[in-house]
């Protein structure tokens, strides 16, 4: 079962790589924002993926973290984008 | 067991790919942000449940992904309209070959009906 576990842990940083790319040339901030939240979504998995292969339940908060706080850049970000600062 | 775990695997690990690609090839916002919610619903949520499932229902491991599922689930669409709402209030312009933009067709409406 380790082997699936670190099998979907290094196809999430593959879909990762190529998100980065959509990161580094999307032409509006929009674009950017999207495939950040979907980055830090897969992150999220394979932080959780990574957790299981190593039996360590400590990185299990780092999932939580990154799944919560990618909603929330997410909201402030468009909130940013809609009407400014406040 | 093992092949279900797998088999969830392969569905959710297929889904976020294609999400990826999508997402590096669609040519504007809108259609990304359609992407973006395919690689959360179909391809995040079977590698949850398979994780659950691998490790057994009542682990802090299944509990911990289920969360995060829920989360996701719950979380991420309220985030993706809340972006496609301020990128087309901010201008950000679509596609060259899209056929359909009701907000504008119904601001026309509303100047051609008041004189």
């Amino acid at each position: 079962m380790t082997d699936v576990y670190m099998a979907v842990c290094i196809t999430e940083l593959a879909i990762i790589t190529l998100l980065l790319i959509r990161l580094a040339k999307g032409p509006s901030v929009a674009d950017r924002i999207v495939a950040l939240n979907t980055i830090s979504t897969q992150a999220a998995i394979a932080v959780l993926f990574f957790a299981a292969f190593a039996d360590r339940s400590v990185y299990l908060d780092v999932a939580l973290w990154l799944s919560s706080f990618s909603f929330l850049s997410a909201l402030v970000w468009s909130r940013y984008l809609e009407r400014g600062l406040l | 067991m093992t092949i279900a775990v797998i088999v969830l695997c392969a569905i959710g690990l297929f889904f976020s790919l294609s999400g990826a690609v999508g997402i590096l090839r669609m040519p504007d916002v809108y259609t990304r942000i359609q992407c973006s919610s395919k690689v959360i619903t179909m391809g995040a949520l079977p590698l949850l449940v398979a994780l659950a499932i691998a490790e057994g229902p009542v682990t802090e491991f299944a509990g911990r992904a289920l969360f995060v599922g829920f989360f996701t689930l719950v979380l991420s669409p309220a985030a993706t309209h809340a972006l496609a709402r301020s990128s087309y209030k901010t201008g950000v312009p679509m596609w060259k070959g899209s056929v359909l933009d009701e907000p504008r067709q119904l601001e026309q409406q509303r100047k051609d009906q008041q004189p």
